[in-house]
């Protein structure tokens, strides 16, 4: 008989007593926390413990690579104008002040652009996810005559497109032009995201669908309550990944709507960048000096901020034991 | 563990009352593809068909419809003639490019930093998530992972100025080389560097991101086969080797395939923000090349001509690498 | 690595794609490019319209216009400059914003679509050939009869030779460009004068003077380069370069091309092979040979120049009238206590106090609909009195009498007490652009010298006084040429344009020996740059033989 645990948060196998926190002579705090289980054979070995050296080196040195600049950004959008023109700006603030940040947060537009921008990506990853989670769904399953057509239906479009005028003149034809439709819908599959998703889905034991045909259910309910609640970590993978390029888009917005305060704050930012670095002759004023210096730093940490927000969220799906106990041979 | 389920003769996880039995089909055979009509196909699979709909409108409208203006390229459009051109001059354009020397050069230069890329990027993020894995630490795991990623959100601009500013002359490395008494090398202005610095830019840049999609992968890894190969007595590598890397598997050659399908185009924005003249020889690809000759000379039509050879070449590239794929792991695209 | 949501190739594909849906085949073959009269076409026009004629339409009349949103005056319809235009003229503009960033795209892509407004400004010489070839905008040249006050400055101002750079293989051109009386110089070199005083030098000429200058400079001062450079992205010494081939008589940086024109042997030459262009490279090649000219500065990001001119690590850089204030000055003043700077008049070479240019600007197309407009005739006269007519001009730079200025005359403006325009009246509260929308980049162009002087500090007008006082050299002339012409020669303009480039840069900074130069130019001719000159000239002679 096959019993089908549904609940993804299945219990492991229990901890071998050598592996509890409570072992003297360990260190706890976060760099130990919640260990999982080790064999007698690997625990003390002296060549893994080596490697666990080694891989915090280099996770460290990682971790440095990549803040440094960072940091660096984040200081500039609160230093001032001069000390960044003249390149004293490091890791630290120079000549603090918030005023870019000031101009930029005062402007009514700003925050209305913004607000399009959560709309367009809430909107458009739900749309995203379920076409993509539906047809991969479909296309994952081998024995379905038609197959190859459908997939070759969606990777053609990976090389071929009909380029920025036959698109234009679609969404224009479509009346979707200044609406929320044309941001969310002429790039709701994501090809690549489809195959990945497809490939997760074929991956998965086919045992559980079969039982839960045996038990009644039609195709639609396998999906929606065998092979869905399963998916969460491939499922919060997509969310992110449709979320954050949604968030980042800007494409769109300039190609298909009119009206400045529809834009998503994304474009809203390129175009003050672009304004503050241009070198047209006529008119900057004076007080444009202080945005153009920092204006880069500034954009990169309104716009980055949330999503950094996002991900440990995300991250909770990331569960390990989704299997567990879900087959039992 | 399959189905032996007498009322449901046909296999694969069906409705049990649908469709009569085919003859000659066995309860546990395989994939069984042309042997049904259509008519069965339809009858067994009409949910799945049906979900697949509301996709295939998308398609056809958002991606093909558009496509028929594509035609254009080789064509050359009369105004006022009909949209599809008057006159096939595709293959005049490909005879150009062919005997365009410039072009062979960019060429080169696109498959050489294309395949670096893919040489050296692809298999990074594999060995992050897998040393992130050993992690232990839920806050330690999160932060180095958040933390890795963050490269992936900035732009293309703001990357590039980064790489310029740190191998400046009075930037960090050439200090580091002027405190070993070496003088400053001007790395931009030197073609030998420039693939170096492509490569190491785009691994600063994707990394982080690209662990996401393997640990997500991790975590569908059956977590039985590891209690069984530590039960073998398998230390932490063997598990790795054994268990971690087959696991991941099928996620990593669906990657592979698709970035070879995807490595003629290589980083078009980001070569443009980091190449000069003095670097053409080794950084002038071909999309960079076509946009130097759209802005100088108008001359598109032989751009969106190349354009889609690219695309061809993409095209078979990716057909190609499946199918080695499939004979060789067993995992395919299709 | 994971995929763009909008892979670059699609993008590239689509870009091409947009112009390749622009780019036109036959020459001259559609029947709406010949001449008409304008029957029926000229409602609300004004029949007595001509030079020193206010415009005003007969009835209230609304024209679509594309409008190039500058983020730092965000367009906004109820500035006073629309309703002021409208009560003058009945006329109502109406804008399609597009974003600054991405203006030349979306311009593309709506003309391409057919959805373009009547009026597309912010257009700048070149840019319009594309469209022209497609036939998705207007021949204006069969027009301009229309427009008095147009011709009459062409007349007056000695343009016709520059308008003819504009003209088509079909013997139309398709922009109205912005008309300037005299070139307007206004990209130069920096100084820091206090420097100059403290070494007892003068501010220098000529470049010999600058190379003089440059020595005593690092010797004082030996470890470090006393010029750096910026604007080499994407054309490495775009600016430098550009000044001192002016000065050497050939082209090069923003202004290179592949053929000069030869005033002497009145034929073109290759740029890249020329003497004088070879005699520009020594120069430069001196200066970065005795480290007085940084040699990142071809290639280093602006931001990186600025640093180290603002940090007092180099003395001379390039610069405009606006980044002298705004980029360099304010920040200068806080790195380096007591530090001056001036943008000297533009250097002196072997051909002595001259400048060139093009006395053209950025203008406006006009699309095809509105040939079929009733009210064409009417459209073509408010094109005219506003971007053309004295008043016109007038209005839209400084506004309204009263209002934003208080006075005009004698190349001096007085703005309004609580009105400002960068630094002309300081502290003041409002922003004519901002607030009123008046000298805005979509409608402002051209103009009189003495308009043109209106705008500038007492510092910058001191240059224009120097640069006034040069001769103006013609501008080269025109070959215009046939499709299959233009074919031949895209093949290898971009290759050539790409090889002088990158030996350019080597020979400036002696990775290559100037030595090689005959061997440089044989391996232009192998790029065939001899089959290149000899297209340009035919079809220079075509033109040249139309014009007897």
């Amino acid at each position: 008989m096959v019993t089908a645990d549904l609940d993804p948060q299945a219990p492991q196998a229990p901890e071998p007593p050598e592996a509890s926190p409570r072992t003297p002579g360990r260190a706890r705090g976060f760099f130990s926390g919640r260990r999982p289980e080790y064999s007698p054979a690997e625990m003390p070995t002296t060549g893994y413990q080596v490697f666990r050296v080694v891989n915090g080196v280099i996770l460290t040195l990682v971790v440095l690579a990549v803040l440094y600049p960072i940091v660096n950004i984040v200081a500039r959008s609160f230093s001032d104008a001069a000390y960044i023109d003249a390149g004293k700006v490091d890791l630290w603030p120079r000549g603090f002040n918030v005023a870019t940040y000031k101009a930029v947060l005062s402007n009514g537009l700003f925050w209305t652009d913004y607000r399009n921008t959560v709309v367009y990506t809430v909107v458009s990853t739900v749309i995203s996810l379920a076409l993509t989670t539906t047809y991969a769904y479909v296309l994952s399953k081998k024995d379905l005559r038609g197959r190859t057509f459908l997939v070759g239906v969606a990777v053609f479009t990976m090389f071929f497109s009909g380029g920025l005028i036959p698109n234009y003149v679609l969404v224009n034809n479509l009346g979707m032009r200044d609406s929320i439709w044309a941001m969310v819908l002429p790039n709701a599959i994501s090809v690549f995201n489809l195959l990945v998703m497809k490939a997760f889905f074929e991956s998965m034991p086919s045992e559980l669908e079969e039982a839960a045909a045996i038990d009644g259910l039609s195709s639609y309910g396998i999906l929606l309550r065998i092979v869905l609640p399963l998916s969460k970590a491939v499922l919060a993978t997509m969310t992110l990944f449709y979320a954050v390029a949604s968030w980042n888009s800007w494409f769109s917005a300039f190609l298909y709507l009119d009206k400045p305060n529809l834009y998503p704050v994304s474009l809203y930012l390129r175009n003050m960048i672009a304004g503050a670095t241009n070198q047209s002759s006529l008119g900057m004023g004076q007080d444009d000096t202080q945005a153009a210096a920092n204006i880069q730093a500034v954009t990169i940490v309104l716009t980055t901020l949330p999503i950094l927000f996002v991900y440990p969220f995300v991250q909770r799906y990331f569960v390990k034991g989704v299997m567990i106990g879900a087959v039992k041979g | 563990m399959t189905s032996t389920d007498a009322a449901d003769p046909i296999p694969g996880p069906r409705p049990p009352d649908e469709g009569p039995p085919s003859a000659g089909e066995a309860a546990t055979a395989p994939v069984v593809r042309s042997k049904r009509t259509w008519s069965q196909s339809l009858r067994r699979d009409w949910r799945l068909y049906t979900l697949a709909v509301a996709p295939l409108v998308f398609f056809a409208i958002f991606k093909y419809e558009p496509m028929i203006g594509n035609v254009i390229a080789f064509r050359q459009y009369e105004p006022g003639g009909s949209i599809f051109g008057d006159q096939w001059v595709g293959l005049m354009y490909v005879k150009m490019m062919f005997q365009d020397p410039s072009f062979w050069t960019v060429f080169t230069n696109t498959a050489i930093i294309g395949a670096l890329t893919l040489v050296v990027c692809f298999p990074l993020p594999i060995v992050l998530a897998l040393l992130l894995n050993e992690l232990r630490g839920r806050f330690v795991k999160r932060f180095v992972q958040s933390v890795s990623y963050l490269p992936h959100f900035l732009s293309m601009v703001i990357v590039a100025g980064i790489v310029m500013e740190f191998l400046s002359a009075g930037g960090p490395v050439n200090s580091a080389l002027k405190a070993v008494g070496h003088s400053p090398i001007l790395f931009m202005q030197q073609p030998g560097w420039f693939r170096q610095i492509y490569v190491s830019s785009e691994v600063w840049q994707t990394v982080g991101w690209g662990t996401i999609i393997y640990l997500a992968a991790l975590t569908s890894i059956d977590q039985d086969l590891y209690e069984a190969a530590r039960i073998d007595g398998a230390g932490r590598w063997r598990q790795t080797w054994h268990v971690t890397l087959p696991g991941l598997r099928p996620t990593m050659m669906t990657l592979l395939v698709l970035n070879i399908g995807t490595f003629m185009s290589v980083g078009f924005e980001k070569i443009l923000l980091l190449y000069n003249p003095l670097t053409y020889p080794t950084a002038d690809v071909i999309s960079t090349y076509l946009y130097r000759m759209g802005v100088n000379s108008g001359n598109f039509s032989y751009s969106a001509a190349i354009g889609l050879f690219e695309s061809i070449i993409g095209l078979v590239l990716v057909v190609t690498a499946n199918r080695i794929s499939r004979r060789l792991v067993g995992t395919s695209l299709w | 690595m994971s995929s763009p949501q909008i892979s670059r190739r699609s993008m590239l594909l689509g870009a091409g794609a947009v112009a390749l849906g622009l780019v036109g085949c036959g020459s001259g073959g559609g029947s709406s490019k010949g001449s008409s009269g304008l029957n029926g076409k000229d409602a609300d026009s004004m029949s007595d319209f001509a030079v020193g004629t206010a415009f005003r339409a007969s009835k209230p009349l609304t024209i679509t216009t594309l409008y190039d949103d500058n983020p730092n005056y965000e367009l906004n319809k109820n500035w006073l400059f629309f309703q002021e235009l409208t009560k003058r003229t009945n006329v109502t503009l109406n804008p399609t914003a597009v974003p600054l960033s991405d203006y030349e795209n979306k311009r593309s892509v709506i003309i391409g679509a057919g959805d373009a407004p009547t009026l597309i400004p912010k257009t700048y010489p070149g840019e319009e050939v594309p469209f022209a070839a497609s036939g998705a905008v207007l021949p204006v040249s069969d027009y301009t009869r229309y427009m008095p006050n147009y011709t009459a400055t062409v007349k007056k101002w000695n343009l016709q030779a520059d308008i003819d750079t504009l003209i088509q293989d079909d013997g139309h051109y398709y922009l109205l460009p912005g008309l300037h009386q005299d070139v307007w110089v206004d990209y130069s070199l920096a100084i820091r004068t206090d420097i100059l005083k403290k070494l007892n030098l003068q501010v220098p000429q000529t470049w010999d003077d600058l190379y003089n200058v440059l020595k005593a400079m690092k010797e004082a001062y030996p470890d470090q380069y006393p010029m750096t450079d910026r604007w080499g992205i994407p054309t490495p010494g775009g600016n430098l370069f550009n000044l001192l081939a002016q000065a050497y008589g050939t082209q090069a940086g923003w202004g290179y091309q592949n053929a000069t024109w030869d005033a002497d042997q009145k034929h073109f030459v290759f740029t890249g092979a020329m003497d004088q262009y070879r005699d520009m490279l020594t120069y430069v090649n001196k200066l970065v040979k005795e480290k007085l000219l940084d040699p990142e500065s071809f290639t280093q990001q602006d931001t990186d120049a600025e640093a180290k001119f603002t940090s007092g690590k180099s003395f001379v850089i390039s610069t405009n009238a606006q980044e002298l204030v705004n980029t360099y000055r304010t920040p200068l003043s806080k790195a380096v206590p007591g530090a001056t700077i001036t943008k000297i008049p533009v250097p002196m070479g072997p051909l002595g106090a001259v400048k060139k240019g093009s006395r053209l600007e950025n203008g406006l197309m006009i699309s095809k609909s509105a040939a079929n407009n009733p009210d064409f005739l009417a459209i073509l006269q408010f094109i005219d009195w506003l971007f053309y007519s004295d008043e016109g001009k007038l209005f839209a730079k400084w506004g309204v009498k009263g209002v934003t200025y208080t006075a005009y005359g004698d190349g001096k403006v007085t703005l309004a007490k609580d009105v400002d325009w960068s630094g002309l009246n300081p502290g003041a509260p409002k922003s004519l652009q901002k607030d009123y929308g008046f000298f805005n980049g979509n409608f402002v162009y051209g103009g009189s010298t003495e308009l043109l002087d209106s705008q500038f500090t007492a510092e910058e007008l001191e240059f224009q006084k120097v640069m006034a006082a040069r001769k103006t050299l013609p501008v080269d002339p025109p070959h215009p040429m046939t499709q299959a012409e233009q074919q031949q020669t895209n093949i290898w303009d971009t290759p050539l344009k790409d090889y002088v480039t990158q030996q350019t840069l080597k020979f400036a900074l002696g990775t290559r020996p100037l030595s090689e130069w005959d061997q440089f130019v044989s391996e232009c001719k192998s790029k065939n740059s001899d089959q290149y000159i000899k297209v340009v000239n035919q079809a220079y002679q075509r033109w040249a033989s139309k014009q007897k």
